[in-house]
């Protein structure tokens, strides 16, 4: 009988998770040596709703450890670093963040976007965890709310003041008009109310507003009434899905706004998608792009050639994902220096928060953090696409 | 510009996107009481088969259409064969849940299979907005529109005059008596996956020349539900309408009362549309009244 | 007669007390104590990390208990549970948070506010049947989330809310321990009051509605009133479970909300079994843990196939699609059929057949 073959197959299923939650704790302190353990665990998405840039930052972090690895790591330390996808589910973020700290024993977390972020951030703080994403909330910068979360860019309303800044230094004929697309998530909506107060602080008129879905498909409506107030720029805060879709339909429509996109907006992965249309959209360089010659590329072209890949197969989010890592780690050595024993979430904490003005080599803005400052820079570039490829246009600077 | 027409447009456009995808829902309802949830997954691998023919081989897109149109009746066939028809007897829960596994087991498999990042179509439509006096257009989405056209007059045409329409619009009827008649309904539903899974592809094809292929393509799915609603799960010409119609509304929506809401109606106008509809018509406006009432 | 296993094999009741009775033989008895002894036992034994798993287990346990007093007992399709969650967990942080209440006050007061607006959903159902009523649940989700998005004032719009763990006097349920002790009674509870529900007046209500709503209506059943009940009840589990998740997380955002939990708790309970208290109960095991088996299953595999744990959210998803369709095909009685099944098997050994 084809259910009873049915039966036996979901008892073995049954029998192999007690088989296997039972009794696995991971303390592990039977290591080798005397060196410290310590074991990072990130939280990536690979097959969920940010996938496409979720993917290219967690590898860029996996080539990190790598690239350590291979050059013998770090003396006196042994760091695991272990790596899974949650898919942009809360749920499952919530399963593997109790599997880190129940059972893996992290003392750090490198996180990807809003959703673990959010989800997760009041239970780092209660469990002592840095969680260190590439959500560059402002709200996170808030350490009575979220003590243990850090980022290493500027945050995306440093970026917005940053762009208004720049539009105000730059605009030739008359006082420049800008409007606000984003969508309606807590990643959309995070600068939008920052961004507004700093515009009316420095006399940058913002004249619309316009809700985009990230998974839209066209956005005439939104860029019709954004239209009506003829805005001189459009500042995105999107993914490359619905960025495609603004710029696509705005030259439908014969708009000639100058948009401008926040980080999320901007990279390779743009371009690929809107093609033609990109030529000249401009954006938030948060970090270095894989074709620059900067002093920080030249130990990931090492590991790259290592691994018989070029920086072709490469792009920023690589970098973002290599540079958090790299920031991570070198917390990590702090605490290590500052403790003999077991390194704890705790010891990481202050091991980050002593971090003063890491060079990165240019792949990123130099970090600090403090124990009152967990956002590591205020510093962005901005970029535009000229020949289908992103060119800085600044160097890194902030809003102050 | 206008801006009452360009959005009227634009919403009359974007709404022959919806009546295609619609169609698939229809077609299947109609003849089996099945609600295909997994149309969305269905669309999506019509678009990924298509690009990766077409990039793969260079051949020209109607050739590459022809072959994703064959592997959709395979897809079509397979479906019905291995999921709904061990079902066929089955509540109507069981069969809406299947249609969610099937959409997450179709999805699942789509990831492995290419990934995770969107592709873009190689250039088949010239991208240049076409100008009618003051109004623009996109070409994908004139295209779109013609297709949808014409899939509406061959459809009706089909039902109308061939045996196998015929038959199909039999079993929709009465499946019982429709058997008794000599028709196999087997083949029927067979067909009728068939045609829905190219129709789907069709929708994918096009919609993957407007944003790209990827996986967020899919929630397509859940967005047309609200015009088959609006026009009927078993009408096909109220799909159409229907799609028509909850384009125009979501862009006026947009248009008009966005401004006011502070953004946003747009996505969510469809769903209260299907509220409304279900407390007032809940067979819709073309609907044969078929709906199970107290 | 019995058994060679010494037990008896027909129905030896004499009194309707006996046979009402819950625990209606030695060895249900044996094993109910042995079961409460096993959850209370639990943390003694198991790692910190299997009480976590085992807490997310319990509480989805309650949601599907919810949802299958709604869609099992009465047959009332709802694809709208992610918002209801929803609803349970926000009136949580807005009691707490916001107005300062005790836990001990907003857990029930979550449940009954879950309850009102679930019943005042469930009125299209006296219009709506089957693939309709789906639909309007499912409409029922985006526009609740849509509410939840704009309702700043109330909800704190999309960048969520932020809750407190509950605390006994001094003593915070911080540690994952003690959240599953909180979480377990919880359980207890609704699996009792769903059990007994199905034994009342109301339970056979709902079965009769189930069955066939105009028969159930000829005999005097008042459709609306136990259709809005079945929805409210219902409600008010999910809220419940709404709540404690919440609480456990400590924080609630529209995104925990969308139409993917609704799914995954509508394959608990077809997975698990429609229309019993058992099955939801193992659905929501089974679908909870069933990622973190496949987990194991492709680390054990990653020796041969490399490039598996890459893909293996998209595996699981496969797999959860496929699990869902084989259940549907091979075994439509879930979990707690198959359950029954086995035990009887061994129940009449050598006899059965």
């Amino acid at each position: 009988m084809k259910s009873k073959k049915f039966l036996s197959l979901i008892i073995g299923l049954v029998v192999l998770v007690f088989m296997a939650a039972c009794g696995d704790d991971a303390d592990g302190s039977g290591g080798s040596g005397d060196d410290q353990e310590v074991t990072i665990g990130t939280l990536a998405d690979i097959t969920g709703a940010t996938g496409d840039t979720g993917t290219p930052y967690s590898e860029g972090q996996d080539h990190f450890f790598e690239y350590l690895e291979s050059t013998g790591g770090i003396d006196g330390l042994d760091i695991t670093h272990l790596s899974e996808d949650y898919a942009y589910e809360i749920s499952d973020a919530q399963r593997i963040y109790q599997q880190y700290r129940d059972r893996d024993g992290v003392s750090a977390i490198l996180g990807w976007g809003t959703g673990d972020t959010e989800a997760l951030r009041q239970q780092v703080a209660s469990d002592q965890i840095p969680f260190m994403s590439a959500s560059y909330s402002e709200n996170l910068k808030d350490l009575d709310e979220s003590p243990y979360n850090f980022f290493v860019a500027a945050s995306y309303s440093d970026q917005g003041r940053m762009v208004l800044e720049w539009i105000k230094d730059n605009h030739e004929g008359g006082d420049p008009t800008v409007a606000l697309l984003y969508n309606d998530t807590g990643f959309g909506r995070s600068p939008i109310d920052d961004i507004k107060d700093y515009a009316e602080e420095i006399g940058v008129e913002i004249v619309d507003e316009q809700i985009i879905d990230l998974a839209a498909t066209d956005a005439q409506s939104q860029l019709l009434n954004m239209e009506e107030h003829d805005p001189d720029y459009g500042i995105i805060q999107q993914t490359w899905a619905a960025t495609t879709t603004i710029l696509r339909d705005a030259d439908t429509l014969d708009i000639d706004t100058q948009f401008i996109g926040l980080n999320q907006a901007v990279g390779e992965g743009l371009i690929d998608q809107a093609g033609d249309l990109s030529e000249g959209f401009m954006g938030v360089l948060t970090h270095a792009l894989p074709y620059e010659d900067v002093p920080g590329m030249d130990e990931y072209i090492e590991y790259l050639d290592s691994q018989d890949m070029t920086v072709d197969d490469i792009n920023m989010q690589h970098v973002a994902g290599w540079v958090v890592a790299k920031v991570m780690v070198e917390g990590v050595k702090n605490a290590a220096d500052s403790t003999d024993g077991e390194i704890t979430g705790e010891d990481v904490l202050a091991g980050l928060e002593a971090i003063e003005d890491l060079d990165l080599g240019g792949l990123a803005a130099p970090v600090t953090f403090t124990d009152e400052l967990h956002a590591g820079t205020e510093e962005i570039r901005l970029g535009i696409v000229e020949d289908g490829q992103w060119k800085a246009i600044t160097d890194y600077d902030s809003y102050r | 510009m206008d801006f009452f027409l360009q959005i009227l447009v634009t919403g009359i456009v974007v709404g022959s996107i919806y009546g295609l995808v619609a169609l698939g829902f229809v077609l299947i309802y109609r003849s089996s009481d099945v609600l295909n949830l997994a149309n969305g997954e269905f669309v999506l691998i019509g678009g990924y088969v298509c690009l990766t023919i077409m990039t793969a081989s260079n051949l020209p897109f109607i050739v590459a259409l022809l072959i994703t149109l064959v592997i959709s009746v395979l897809l079509g066939f397979s479906v019905e064969r291995l999921v709904i028809r061990p079902l066929k007897n089955a509540p109507v829960i069981s069969i809406i849940m299947a249609t969610i596994g099937l959409a997450s087991l179709l999805g699942g498999l789509v990831h492995m299979v290419w990934g995770h990042r969107t592709r873009t179509f190689p250039q088949v439509f010239p991208s240049e907005p076409i100008h009618f006096g003051g109004l623009i257009i996109t070409p994908v989405y004139l295209w779109s529109f013609i297709t949808v056209l014409v899939l509406l007059v061959t459809f009706t045409l089909f039902f109308k005059f061939s045996k196998m329409g015929i038959a199909m619009r039999a079993v929709a009827d009465d499946a019982k008596a429709a058997m008794s008649m000599g028709i196999s309904v087997k083949n029927v539903l067979a067909v009728t996956w068939a045609i829905a899974a190219v129709v789907a592809a069709i929708g994918g094809t096009l919609l993957g020349m407007i944003n790209g292929v990827g996986p967020i393509m899919a929630t397509i799915g859940l967005t047309v539900l609200p015009v088959v609603i609006l026009g009927g799960l078993d009408s096909i010409g109220g799909a159409i309408i229907g799609g028509f119609l909850i384009g125009i509304i979501q862009n006026l929506a947009g248009g008009y009362l966005d401004p006011m809401v502070g953004g946003g109606l747009k996505e969510v106008v469809p769903f209260i549309i299907v509220l409304l509809i279900l407390l007032l018509k809940p067979y819709g406006l073309f609907g044969k009244g078929g709906a199970e009432r107290v | 007669m019995k058994s060679i296993l010494g037990k008896n094999l027909g129905n030896y009741r004499t009194s309707y007390r006996a046979d009402m009775a819950l625990l209606n033989s030695r060895n249900k008895k044996i094993g109910m104590v042995i079961l409460l002894l096993v959850i209370f036992l639990l943390p003694m034994f198991a790692s910190n990390y299997f009480i976590g798993l085992m807490t997310l287990c319990i509480i989805s346990s309650i949601g599907a208990i919810g949802l299958n007093i709604l869609t099992g007992f009465t047959g009332q399709i709802s694809i709208g549970v992610g918002a209801f969650l929803g609803v349970g967990g926000y009136a949580s942080a807005i009691l707490t948070t916001s107005m300062g209440y005790s836990f001990w006050i907003a857990l029930p007061l979550a449940g009954i506010i879950t309850a009102i607006i679930g019943g005042l959903f469930g009125i299209p159902s006296l219009r709506l049947k089957g693939l309709y009523l789906a639909i309007a649940t499912l409409a029922a989700q985006f526009v609740i989330l849509f509410i939840i998005r704009r309702w700043v004032s109330l909800t704190n719009g999309t960048s969520g809310m932020v809750l407190q763990r509950p605390t006994i006097g001094d003593f915070a349920l911080s540690s994952n321990t003690s959240y599953y002790y909180l979480s377990a009674i919880a359980f207890l509870l609704s699996a009792f009051y769903a059990i007994n529900l199905v034994r009342s007046r109301t339970g056979r209500a709902f079965f009769a509605v189930r069955d066939r709503d105009m028969a159930a209506q000829i005999m005097g059943i008042n459709l609306f009133k136990y259709k809005v009940m079945a929805f409210a009840i219902s409600s008010f589990f999910i809220g419940i479970a709404g709540s404690l998740l919440a609480h456990y997380t400590m924080i609630v955002s529209p995104e925990f909300y969308e139409i993917n939990v609704s799914i995954q708790y509508l394959a608990m309970i077809l997975i698990g079994g429609l229309g019993s208290v058992f099955g939801s109960i193992l659905g929501a095991f089974f679908i909870t843990l069933l990622p973190v088996v496949l987990n194991i299953i492709v680390g054990s595999l990653s020796g041969i196939l490399t490039d598996l744990s890459h893909i293996l959210s998209a595996f699981e998803e496969f797999v959860f699609g496929a699990v869902i369709i084989l259940f549907l095909i091979f075994e439509p009685g879930g979990l707690a059929h198959m359950w029954s099944n086995t035990v009887n098997y061994f129940k009449k050994w050598p006899f059965s057949y």
